[in-house]
């Protein structure tokens, strides 16, 4: 068994409290009279308090306890919260993190923030002096001497139900010196009258021990409140005589404080961030060392099927069968291991956005929806860094400042609009603002300047976009520290291509832009419908899928230029398998017309046979084959032969740019 | 047989801690990581003591405390709370409510040991 | 290249000239298996194999060095080899009409291809040694499967 640092756990635990942290206090700039907020920041930086001290995160612990103690002002509503003290605040967190990561390092930088917090919140009142979490202060100096106690003591009644067990004390006592113990029953009830769970019973105990007063008191620490006890010296060592039933001198029942009723009106905390249920923490290396064993299985369970269905054997076919369904089972359950929600990025970005609008002076609204859109692990991690550039692109260039958006009649803060949402086989993320939106007439001369286009290049709107993501292509009038160097729109689209997305821009001048991402759910296994193009067999992601129809005899024989099918009233453009792929075969009679779509666009594929449906274990292409347009990967089949994965999002790509082409040649 | 002890906290690293600490006393340790689940662990097995955290999201100690004391299968279970040093009220108010002790936070692996011998024996 | 020394060589035949493939490079030598045919792929790597699982692009040196290309027949066999691949490690099957045998090959024999008069493109040719009485050619891997072209931009792929 691994041994695990505690330090460790506690640095996770105070990474996702920090990050918890950071959203209650960007929540509050929002919503500044919500106690419930003021609550959770205080609990997360309680906790941080607590646990940091115990696993020997000192420096830590003692900055979140001056951190805390200037909340607390906050909590008990001597403070208001404003956007100077929710900005220190957030400071005051990165410098707990800093703490965390790297103890020693940065302590000293605490103090002026501690200052500038303690600044902000005080309000006339002096500070109470921060109560440390000190063991138990002693009062009685230790007596060495031996000395003899008798100690009499009868519990509070509800001592008993309550868990205490006078056993155990009598133990305690026991363990502080050698005892005589003798029990007063003189109060105990008749039978009838018993109950069981009370206690009746008290307890003399002549006890000789060298630990002192004190030792004996803190036996009784947990219910000194509400129970009688004398602990008095005892003369000599000789044991004193039996204890009459005369009642002693009962200190107990004056002793219990009156308790303070404490505030009970706390708000029912509903936080987003609940936590449900028992989680479990899995290094990722495991979760890909499942996957690639559940990958094999479901390559040989395919195989076996095959073999299956080729042989007559009843039985075979049964648990050939019976296999599939529990293979495809454990492959769905263990891709969804793997998917974790966009959310977690989401939270990181509002930072983010929240630094960049006060570097740049530009006031945004940052929106974000589908927070809880799951996509795998790594899929998620590999679109950080991409997502990072396209929002800063959006704030830096893309947004006006808040003079010239009031010039223009739109509202003073610029909004950014971050969503994700499942379409099919695939996520879609978009990121749009209502900023200026692109000029394409700049990005053609630039193109042309580039030598990338010709002048008399005739190109539609999204292929001009697409220059944008040429290394070096930037038509930012200046470079700002941020962006504008043109170095990053290149990388996230290799980013987003190496995960088997694309992307795409969409702009209204004056209006704004939009950047939408689309990527396929899965990396490793999906299910696959099979068809046949002259002697080539291929993979077309099932969830991509829309439906299939016959491909109409008299369509076919048309002449080229009408490749529209007419699907219950919509036109929907095909393409040929066939003329794609330069296939030489002669064709079926009736061809097959696969209609997959991607996003909101739709396209039929043409194909010779539908062979049916198969779990496909994706394998990527080679660097020899992974241009190659219309493919995406390739699989093994059942009988051990090699098959092609159909790219749907390129292949619809292909429809639409043709449409287009159609619609622009019929409109000249 | 060694004894069940049930912890109850939100916070990953102390339910560790508290599960190593106590394992290696010999104590068996249950876990649970919020008073609803706690409660159900609590009344669902044999629990020697209990030790939950106050400070909780979702249903806090105070809650769990008075549930379960209100369950007839908490009778002579100890209940120990931890806090820190200044919630006296707190203190008060969680033995009002059928907490049989407390420890205070932060605390050492030894102090952890001899509260819960000191409520449940061992 | 390196001159001194000997290099382990798997000679394998190919249109009838004699090509060297660095042993230490041989994963497995396969007899045919069911080859998959890549639509729009260049003709040097047209196919796929499955190899214990993995997918395996398949390329035909003869389309390199301008050669026939005949439906293969039971002596011909496929190389499975870790080469590099436009810079980065990777496995590829390569075609051969026959195979020969693992024999030494001294390095200092080898003559660096004649810079005129030969029929192949210089640069995929590491070196011509001697096998016996037969020239034996030292194909230049890293090259042939590079790609890119020599400035830099991708081409296409095909000899002379």
């Amino acid at each position: 068994m691994t041994t695990i640092d505690p330090a460790d756990t506690f640095r996770q635990e105070a990474r996702d409290l920090l990050d918890a942290l950071e959203q209650s206090l960007l929540d509050l700039e929002r919503d500044p009279s919500s106690n419930e907020l003021v609550d959770s920041t205080f609990r997360a930086l309680h906790t941080l308090k607590g646990s940091g001290a115990m696993f020997g995160f000192d420096e830590v612990s003692d900055f979140v306890h001056e951190f805390e103690t200037a909340f607390d002002k906050v909590r008990k509503g001597k403070a208001d919260i404003n956007p100077g003290l929710v900005a220190i605040a957030l400071t005051a967190k990165d410098h707990i993190h800093k703490l965390v990561e790297q103890p020693g390092v940065h302590a000293a930088k605490g103090q002026p923030i501690l200052e500038a917090l303690r600044k902000i919140v005080e309000s006339g009142g002096s500070q109470t002096a921060p109560a440390r979490a000190l063991e138990a202060s002693t009062t009685l100096p230790p007596q060495p001497a031996l000395a003899t106690w008798r100690i009499i003591f009868r519990l509070p009644s509800d001592a008993l139900a309550f868990g205490t067990n006078p056993l155990l004390l009598l133990d305690e006592l026991r363990e502080l010196g050698p005892c005589t113990v003798t029990a007063l029953t003189d109060r105990l009830p008749p039978l009838e009258n018993m109950e069981p769970t009370q206690s009746y019973l008290g307890w003399e105990v002549i006890l000789s021990s060298d630990g002192g007063r004190e030792k004996v008191e803190d036996v009784f620490m947990f219910i000194r409140d509400g129970m009688e006890l004398l602990i008095e010296p005892v003369a000599s060592q000789a044991q004193a005589a039996p204890a009459t039933t005369s009642a002693p001198a009962l200190q107990g029942a004056h002793e219990a404080k009156q308790p303070e009723r404490a505030e009970t009106s706390k708000e029912p905390v509903a936080t987003t961030h609940d936590r449900a249920g028992t989680s479990l923490r899995v290094a990722a290396e495991r979760l890909d060392e499942l996957m690639d064993r559940v990958g094999e299985l479901v390559i040989a369970q395919s195989r076996l099927s095959q073999i299956a269905g080729a042989s007559g054997d009843i039985n075979l076919k049964a648990v050939a069968e019976e296999l599939q369904r529990l293979a495809s089972g454990l492959r769905d359950t263990t891709m969804s291991i793997r998917m974790v929600p966009i959310g977690s990025l989401f939270g990181r970005f509002r930072r983010m956005v929240y630094d960049l609008s006060r570097d740049l002076g530009k006031e945004v609204e940052f929106v974000t929806t589908g927070e809880e859109t799951e996509l795998d692990k790594t899929v998620v991690e590999k679109l950080a860094d991409p997502l990072v550039h396209i929002i800063r692109n959006s704030v830096d260039h893309g947004l006006e400042t808040a003079a010239e958006r009031t010039g223009k009649g739109k509202p003073g803060p610029g909004t950014v609009r971050l969503s994700a949402v499942h379409a099919g086989a695939e996520v879609a993320i978009s990121i749009t603002d209502d900023g200026r939106g692109l000029d394409a007439q700049r990005i053609r001369a630039k193109a042309e300047e580039n030598g990338l286009l010709s002048p008399d290049a005739k190109i539609t709107e999204p292929e001009l976009y697409q220059f944008l993501f040429h290394p070096g292509f930037s038509t930012a009038r200046e470079v700002t520290a941020l962006s504008g160097r043109g170095v990053g729109m290149d990388v996230v689209k290799r980013t987003i291509e190496g995960l088997r997305g694309n992307i795409d821009i969409t702009t209204t001048p004056g209006k704004g832009t939009t950047v939408t991402l689309r990527l396929p759910l899965t990396l490793a296994i999906i299910e696959g419908m099979l068809v046949r193009v002259g002697n080539g067999r291929y993979t077309i992601p099932l969830s991509a899928v829309e439906e299939c129809v016959e491909l109409p005899r008299d369509v076919e024989q048309r002449a080229s230029g009408r490749h529209f099918l007419n699907i219950r009233g919509t036109l929907v453009p095909f393409l040929s398998l066939r003329e794609l792929f330069k296939v030489k075969t002669p064709p079926e009679l009736y061809q097959k017309v696969v209609i997959v779509s991607s996003g909101e666009t739709r396209v039929g594929l043409v194909v010779d046979q539908i062979l049916g449906n198969n779990q496909t274990v994706i394998k990527s292409l080679s660097k020899l084959h992974s241009d190659i347009e219309g493919l995406s990967g390739a699989t093994i089949l059942g009988d051990g032969t090699v098959a092609l994965i159909l790219d749907v999002g390129q292949l619809v790509g292909f429809g639409q740019a043709f449409e287009e082409r159609l619609r622009n040649g019929r409109a000249a | 047989m060694s004894k069940t002890i049930l912890t109850i906290d939100d916070s990953p690293s102390i339910r560790q801690m508290v599960s190593l600490t106590l394992s290696a006393a010999g104590y068996n340790v249950l876990e649970a990581s919020d008073g609803a689940d706690g409660y159900n662990k609590a009344i669902g097995t044999r629990v020697d003591a209990v030790l939950t955290d106050l400070n909780m999201p979702g249903m806090n100690g105070l809650d769990f405390i008075r549930k379960y004391r209100a369950h007839p299968s908490s009778a002579g279970v100890p209940i120990v709370f931890l806090t820190t040093e200044s919630d006296d009220a707190l203190k008060q108010e969680a033995k009002a409510a059928g907490a049989t002790g407390w420890i205070v936070k932060p605390f050492k692996q030894d102090q952890l040991i001899a509260i819960v011998k000191k409520v449940a024996g061992q | 290249m390196k001159t001194n020394g000997t290099m382990k060589a798997l000679s394998i035949g190919l249109q009838g000239e004699i090509f060297a493939i660095d042993a230490q490079s041989v994963r497995e030598i396969l007899d045919l298996v069911p080859i998959t045919e890549v639509p729009n792929a260049q003709p040097f790597a047209s196919g796929l194999i499955n190899v214990r699982g993995r997918v395996v692009p398949l390329a035909d040196l003869r389309v390199m060095f301008g050669m026939e290309r005949p439906e293969p027949d039971h002596d011909t066999r496929i190389v499975v080899l870790e080469i590099a691949i436009g810079g980065e490690p990777a496995i590829a099957g390569i075609l051969a009409d026959k195979v020969y045998d693992v024999a030494d090959l001294e390095l200092a024999s080898v003559e660096e291809a004649p810079k005129i008069g030969m029929r192949w493109r210089a640069d995929y040719v590491r070196g011509i040694g001697k096998r016996g009485d037969d020239f034996i050619i030292i194909p230049n891997m890293d090259r042939i499967f590079s790609t890119e072209g020599v400035d830099g931009r991708p081409e296409e792929r095909h000899a002379a």
